[in-house]
C-alpha cells in the first residue's frame, strides 16, 4: 500500500531553493467546489451571507486539521440557512475573552465575524427573556382561568392568552431563526492558539528539532520517480488511462515496502499503548464536517458520492473522530489513543506544478493514523508525546528531517497548535512534509459532541456506585501521522538510493519484508 | 439449509447507481434498450484488479441527438463467428438465462455487410467519375460528370451516416451476448453445479456455537455501531486483534501468491466508468500474472435478510485478487492453477467445498467459474469466500488486450526483424485469494473457543507477531 500523504496545499514555491512544501492543514489555500456565479470569491475574504441563497463560499485545507469558513447548511423556504448540526459553542466565554478571540482571528487571517457574532448573542439573550418573560404570563393568564369567575372577566383572560399565544409563536420562531444565525456565523470562528505558537505567515513559523544530516551523494541523484521506473516499482501510465492523474500502481518490492511500512508502523504505535484499528473510508459529510473539513467548497478536497450524503475519507482522523460522537465518556476511560490503518482520497484541486510529481501528490494513498482523545489539562503533553513518536519512528528509518511549530496564519481552523515534520527528499532537492500533529483541544469535540463526566472524589459518604454527577466537559482531540506511505516511499528511496541503482531498506523494515536488504534492478 | 450466498466478482448481482424511473431492473435479465434515452442499465462488478475495467452485461452509451444510443467504446466482437456457429450461441444464450438478441445481432449484422458493400460501390463509382474529369472533355459532358459527382457525393454521404449508425447498433446489441461456455459446465441453475471437490469436515461442537458478530463483541475486535453513525449500516471499524487478523491475512496470501510467481500489485481504487480502450500488447506473448491488493466497495444494493448480518456483507472490504493474461491455448490450464489456491485455505484448516458453477450463475464473461464455499458454523452455512474465473476473450475484446505471437526462429530470418503474424486476443482470468471480512468470519467462528478465546492459524502467527491465541480483555 503506497500511502501518499497530501495534507496541506499552500501556495507552490520556487524549486531553485530548498523551499518546503508545506502539506499541512492550513488555510492558506481556499478550494472551492464549483459554485454558482453569483458568488464573489477572493482568497482570504470571507464573502458575507446575503439572506437568500445559494449561499456556498467554503474554505477547505486538508490535512490532519482544516479551516472552516462557512459551515454547511440547508435553505429552507429562502429564510435564514438552518446549520445541519450544532457546534457546542462557548458564547459565555467568547463575549468575556472577545479582545482575545479577536487577536486570534486576526493572527490566522480568518474572516470570522465576531462582531456580528457578539451582536446576534446579545439579541439572542434579550429575545430569550423577552420569549421566558411571555412565557410567565401566559401562565399566570392560564392559572388565573383556574379559578371561578365572572364571564366577562374570563372572555378577557381568553383573549389575553390567545394574544400571548401568537406573540409567543412569533417569538419563538425568531428565536430559533437567530439561534440558527448565530450557530452559523460562530462556527466560523476558529480555535483558540498555544501563547508559544509564532504569528504571522509560513516564514514565522519556529523550528523545534532537526536531526541528521543531508546525504552527500559522490554519484548524480536521481528522484524517485527515475528510481522507481528503473527497479520497475510504479506504473503512473497504466493508472492515468484506467483512472486519471495523479493514481498509479505499486508493484514488486514497492508493495512489500508499503505493507512493510505500515505494518512497522502499527507495531511500533500499538507497543505505546495504542488501540489499533481499521476504519471506514466512506462516512457521511457531517461527520467529515464536524471534524473541521470542508466538503462542499470549491477546490474541496473532498471526493463526495453522487445523490447521498456521503463522502470518501481523506483522512482517518475523520472516521476515529466519528467513532464517540455525541457520547459522554467516563473520565477513567480517558486517554483514548487509537492508532488507524485506511486508505485516503484527495481530490488535490488547486494543486498544480511540479510539486505534483509523481508519489509526492496523489489522489489515494494508505496512511496510519494516531488520535487521542484526552482530558482538557493532559493535551498539551499528549501532543508531545504525539511529536516524540513520529520523531522516533523517523529516526529509526534513518531519515533526515526538521520538526516545524507552524505559525498562526499555517494552523487549520481546528488546531490549536501544530508540528510539522518535513524530511529531506535529495531527488526533489527539497524538504516535504511527510507528517503532521495538531492539538485540535476541544474545537472537533464540541462539534461531534464528546464529552466525558469527571469522576467524583471519593468521600466515605458517597453511595457505592452511585453516578458522578459532575457536570460533563468536552475532551480535547489531537491527531498525528504516524505514516503517509508515498511521501515516505519517496524518502526511503531517494535517500538510500546506491550508485548501482539499488536502494538499501532501512534495518527496522527488513523483517516486515522477509528480510530483503535491498532493492535491485530485476533481471530481464 | 446450508445456502451459498454467491459474492463472486460475476454479474450473478446487480449493482446499479441510481437510476432513472423509466428503467425495469430484474436480476439476470437484460432490459431492452429503448431507443430514446435514458439509458443506463449497467451492470458492474468490482474485484480488486483494476487491471481489468468494469464488465457491462449491457453496455454504457451516450445519447447523441436524441438518436440511436452510442456505445462509449467499441468491443472487438467476431461477428463472423457468430453467424457460423450461430445456433451453439443461441443455446449458449438460453442456457444462462440471458435475453441477448441474437437474430437482431445477425439481422444488423448482415444489413451492415450489404450496406458496406453499397458505399464500396457508391465511392468506386465516385472515384470513376473523378478519373474521367482529369481527361479533356467537351463542356457538355464535364457538366453531366459534375452532376453525376455531386449526386454520388451526396448519396455517400447517407450512406456513410446510415453505416456509422447501423455500426453503433450492432455493437450495443452485440456487447450483450454472454461469453461462450465450456464444454464441462452443468447447464442449468443454482442446483445444478458441480462438486468439484471438498476438503475438511464440519467441526462437531461440544458446547454453544457463537456467530462472528456475538464473538467479535465478547473479544472487543468489532465496532458496527460507531460505523452506523459515522457512515450507515453494512460499516464496520476493525480492533484489536481483528486489525492484526486481516493485516496477517493479506501479507500471508500474497506472500504465499507471489511465491507461485505472481507480481504483487496495489491499485488505484477509483477508475474511470467508461472503459477506456487500452490498447495494451503483451510482449512477444509472454502470459503474466498478478496478485492484488486493495480495498474495495460495493453498493449492495438489493441484497437484504440475513445473509448480510455482521461482516458477511459490507460496504468495503479488503481483498486480494489474481489476474492472469494468458495465450488462448493456456488459459484452460491456468484456470486449474488459479483454483489450486484452495491450498491456501487448507493450510487454515478451513473446511470447505469447490464448485462448478452451471451455466444460469456464470455472469456475462465468464467461460467457467469455481466457487469456494467455506463452512461458517455460528451462520450455520456455506458461504463463499472465493471465485475463479476464466473469461476468455470477453474482457480482452473489449479491454483491446492483444498479443502478437512471437514468429518461430528460423535460419531465415533476419535479426530484428518485426513479427508480421497477426495479433490475438489474450484471455483473461480472476480469483479471490483472499476476500479478508468472509475469512474473519470463517476464522472467527470455526476456531472460537469454549471459554470464549479464539485460535489463530498457525501459517498466520509469524504474521502477528506470533501470537497463538485471541483472549478476552481484561478490563
Amino acid at each position: 500500500m503506497a500511502l501518499q500523504c497530501r495534507l496541506s496545499g499552500t501556495t507552490i514555491q520556487s524549486l531553485k531553493m530548498a523551499t518546503t512544501i508545506p502539506i499541512s492543514s492550513s488555510s492558506s489555500r481556499l478550494i472551492f467546489r464549483p459554485l454558482p456565479k453569483t458568488l464573489n470569491l477572493a482568497l482570504f475574504s470571507r464573502h458575507t451571507l446575503p439572506k437568500a441563497p445559494p449561499f456556498t463560499l467554503l474554505v477547505r485545507a486538508l490535512s490532519g486539521a482544516a479551516v472552516v469558513a462557512a459551515p454547511a447548511t440547508e435553505i429552507i423556504d429562502n429564510k435564514v440557512l438552518k446549520p445541519q448540526w450544532k457546534a457546542a459553542i462557548d458564547f459565555k466565554w467568547i463575549r468575556d475573552n472577545k479582545e482575545a478571540v479577536a487577536i486570534n482571528i486576526k493572527n490566522r487571517n480568518s474572516n470570522a465575524h465576531l462582531e456580528l457574532v457578539l451582536e446576534l448573542y446579545d439579541k439572542m439573550l434579550n429575545l430569550q427573556k423577552e420569549v421566558e418573560r411571555l412565557r410567565s404570563e401566559r401562565n399566570t393568564v392560564a392559572n388565573k382561568m383556574k379559578g371561578k369567575l365572572e364571564p366577562s372577566e374570563r372572555q378577557k383572560f381568553i383573549e389575553e392568552g390567545k394574544n400571548l399565544k401568537e406573540e409567543l409563536a412569533t417569538l419563538e420562531e425568531d428565536l430559533i431563526n437567530l439561534r440558527d444565525e448565530l450557530q452559523f456565523e460562530a462556527q466560523c470562528i476558529p480555535n483558540m492558539t498555544h501563547p508559544d505558537v509564532p504569528v504571522g505567515g509560513e516564514d514565522n513559523s519556529k523550528l523545534r528539532n532537526m536531526v541528521g544530516n543531508r546525504r552527500e551523494f559522490d554519484f548524480p541523484v536521481k528522484d524517485h520517480l527515475q528510481i522507481g521506473k528503473e527497479l520497475d516499482l510504479f506504473d503512473f501510465d497504466a493508472a492515468a488511462e484506467v483512472s486519471g492523474s495523479k493514481f498509479y500502481y505499486l508493484k514488486n518490492e514497492a508493495v512489500m515496502l508499503e505493507l512493510a511500512l505500515v505494518n512497522w508502523t502499527l507495531t511500533e504505535v500499538m507497543k505505546r499503548g495504542f488501540t489499533p484499528l481499521t476504519t471506514p473510508e466512506i462516512v457521511r459529510s457531517s461527520v467529515v464536517e464536524k471534524c473541521g473539513f470542508q466538503p462542499r467548497g470549491e477546490n474541496t478536497q473532498v471526493y463526495s458520492i453522487e445523490d447521498s450524503d456521503q463522502c470518501l475519507i481523506g483522512t482517518a482522523e475523520i472516521p476515529v473522530g466519528g467513532i464517540h460522537m455525541d457520547s459522554i465518556l467516563a473520565e477513567s476511560s480517558l486517554p483514548l489513543k487509537y492508532v488507524a490503518f485506511s486508505h485516503c482520497f484527495r481530490t488535490e484541486a488547486g494543486a498544480a506544478g511540479t510539486a505534483t510529481r509523481g508519489l509526492y501528490r496523489v489522489h489515494q494513498f494508505s496512511k496510519v493514523e494516531m488520535f487521542i482523545l484526552c482530558r482538557p489539562e493532559d493535551s498539551d503533553n499528549y501532543h508531545e508525546e504525539l511529536i516524540k513518536i513520529e520523531e522516533d519512528l523517523f529516526s529509526s528509518l534513518g531519515l533526515h528531517y526538521k520538526t516545524i511549530d507552524m505559525a498562526t496564519g499555517d494552523l487549520g481552523a481546528p488546531a490549536y497548535r501544530k508540528f510539522d515534520v518535513e524530511a529531506w527528499m535529495p531527488g526533489l532537492e527539497r524538504y516535504g512534509e511527510i507528517s503532521s500533529a495538531s492539538n485540535c483541544t476541544d474545537y472537533q469535540s464540541r462539534r461531534l459532541g464528546i464529552r466525558y463526566r469527571p469522576s467524583e472524589l471519593p468521600t466515605t459518604n458517597s453511595k457505592k456506585g452511585k453516578a458522578s454527577s459532575a457536570p460533563t466537559k468536552f475532551v480535547h482531540t489531537l491527531n498525528a501521522t504516524a505514516c503517509a506511505v508515498p511521501r515516505m516511499l519517496v524518502c526511503l528511496l531517494e535517500n538510500f538510493q546506491q550508485e548501482d541503482g539499488s536502494v538499501i531498506i532501512p534495518n527496522p523494515l527488513r523483517p516486515f519484508m522477509g528480510g530483503i536488504e535491498r532493492i535491485s534492478a530485476k533481471s530481464k
